[in-house]
């Protein structure tokens, strides 16, 4: 019996976690901290970070058996074997993969977002675009670093500022296995560099512009009625759908969280889209994609290339906003303050809430909150019609 | 598949995506315009029909141009009065219509107080 018994712990000590750590999992295991204390202490974006770092450190202990990446590989995924072989963050993740965490994201999103400063002043939307420029001027530099195609797509789309479109349009592009990169470690970068917004954009904003161009003051925005407010979402949508399907996923469900929450006559599905259904997804989403993060895709040259990409695309995108932001000034002889511009860079109301910071840095009077609120919901159109292009443009 | 990039592919997303953004958020600019237009030039018309008739009224009454004071019941303070006119300024703005706060006074009823009505209601309206 005593046999047995000092087998039996034997062989559990040698299926056990500790003795098939590699140094790899140890590091990751460390990263995952890191995470977690920007998230916790910091507060860098905790909704989602957190739960990304910790499926980062779920998937990262030997032998949990939660998260098995093969099952996701190839063309043709089984839900038959997802079921049978995976573990608990395989059966979250199913919801990554096939697409239905992130556009319910969206119709979250849409159900919080206020879209009247942008109908008032229907011009935000150019520098909505203009703020996208940041996602394909990304894509050149990831295909410079060497990616491939869908790779490069993946990275670019990070430019957006938006987390559920970056996951929406990585988790499509990386399907098959084969990437130096995976939804998880693009995610990461995302959701990292929208926290840090308030780093990044005020000293780009302040360099490309001029004292002058700083201290205009723009007009008050007209009333918007609730007619319009109703007809925006349905407009929206059948424009967008036509020009660029792949986009309709995305756009569809932002509009109608807004036309449900517009309409007035739905309050309870509001409530519980903005709610329950926000933070069920949330949670099943971050803790899923933080699985993904596995040590071969994050102890590697490419996550590098990726945190440096990320930086980048933040960056071009505010200046791209800023710039179109001047050109606006120049056009019509000094009504719009090419500090908006920058708000055209997705991360809703954080950017806004940075163009009027700075805006009153320079003279503490100008309150320029809402004519930048304009901008930086036509950015999260505007992202996710990139995310539309991407996905219509490149081979997958 | 994975495909290595060539300048010209990279240069085509370049130029194409920027170009479909631009275009799509353009024709969004153009419906929003026209959409503006169009309710201006009903409201518009809406505002004629409706304008002969004040005029008479205005000749007859010319005198007090500023609206009635709200009438206030007693025991309510200033502050919470301005309150309550900012909020009736705030949804006015919000919905485009004009409101007008004719009157402040404190509601009478039943002796559950305003949790024990919200919740009343929460439970008795209909699905």
């Amino acid at each position: 019996m005593l046999e047995n018994f000092l087998e039996t712990l034997a062989a559990l000590a040698e299926e056990s976690g500790i003795a098939n750590l590699t140094w790899q999992q140890g590091v990751m295991i460390l990263i995952s901290f890191v995470f977690m204390y920007l998230a916790i202490k910091k507060q860098f974006e905790p909704l989602l970070l957190l739960p990304i770092a910790f499926g980062m450190l779920l998937t990262n202990l030997p032998n949990s058996n939660m998260y098995h990446p093969e099952l996701f590989e190839g063309t043709d995924i089984s839900l038959g074997n997802i079921f049978k072989d995976g573990g608990l963050l395989d059966v979250f993740y199913i919801g990554v993969k096939f697409e239905i965490f992130p556009p319910l994201i969206f119709l979250g999103i849409g159900c919080m977002t206020d879209f009247a400063p942008l109908i008032a002043n229907p011009k935000s939307f150019l520098l909505g675009a203009a703020a996208q420029g940041g996602i394909f001027f990304t894509f050149v530099g990831a295909a410079l670093l060497g990616f491939s195609d869908r790779e490069a797509g993946s990275i670019a789309i990070i430019g957006g500022a938006d987390g559920p479109t970056s996951i929406f349009v990585s988790s499509q592009l990386l399907n098959g296995g084969g990437f130096s990169v995976d939804t998880g470690t693009i995610a990461l970068a995302a959701y990292t560099y929208m926290a840090l917004v308030p780093v990044i954009q005020p000293p780009i904003m302040k360099a490309l512009t001029t004292q002058k161009e700083r201290l205009v003051r723009m007009d008050s925005l007209r009333p918007v009625s609730k007619t319009e407010k109703i007809i925006f979402p349905i407009l929206v949508t059948i424009v967008i759908a036509l020009l660029v399907p792949d986009a309709t996923t995305l756009v569809g469900m932002l509009m109608l969280g807004n036309l449900l929450k517009e309409s007035g006559v739905c309050e309870r599905l509001v409530k519980t889209a903005q709610n329950e259904l926000m933070n069920i997804v949330t949670i099943l989403l971050g803790v899923s994609v933080g699985a993904t993060t596995t040590a071969d895709k994050v102890i590697s040259m490419a996550f590098l290339k990726v945190i440096l990409l990320g930086v980048i695309a933040f960056c071009l995108g505010t200046a791209c906003g800023v710039l179109f932001g001047k050109l606006m000034y120049v056009v019509t002889k000094g009504k719009v303050n090419p500090l908006i511009g920058s708000a055209g860079v997705s991360a809703v109301p954080m950017a806004a809430r940075i163009s009027q910071k700075v805006g009153a840095e320079y003279d503490p009077t100008n309150f320029l909150l809402m004519n930048a609120m304009g901008p930086n919901v036509a950015g999260v159109i505007g992202s996710a019609v990139a995310a539309g292009v991407l996905l219509s443009i490149i081979p997958h | 598949m994975n495909m290595q990039m060539d300048g010209t592919f990279v240069g085509s997303v370049v130029l194409s995506g920027i170009s479909i953004v631009f275009l799509a958020l353009i024709l969004l600019i153009l419906f929003v315009w026209l959409m503006d237009k169009v309710f201006k030039a009903v409201n518009g018309a809406k505002k004629k029909k409706a304008a002969p008739a004040p005029k008479e009224e205005i000749k007859a009454a010319p005198a007090p141009k500023a609206a009635p004071a709200p009438v206030v019941e007693d025991g309510i303070s200033d502050e919470i009065v301005a309150v309550i006119a900012a909020a009736v300024a705030a949804m006015s703005a919000e919905t485009g219509k004009t409101f007008r706060l004719t009157g402040i006074k404190r509601s009478g009823g039943t002796r559950r107080g305003a949790w024990g009505n919200a919740g009343a209601a929460e439970n008795t309206r209909p699905f």
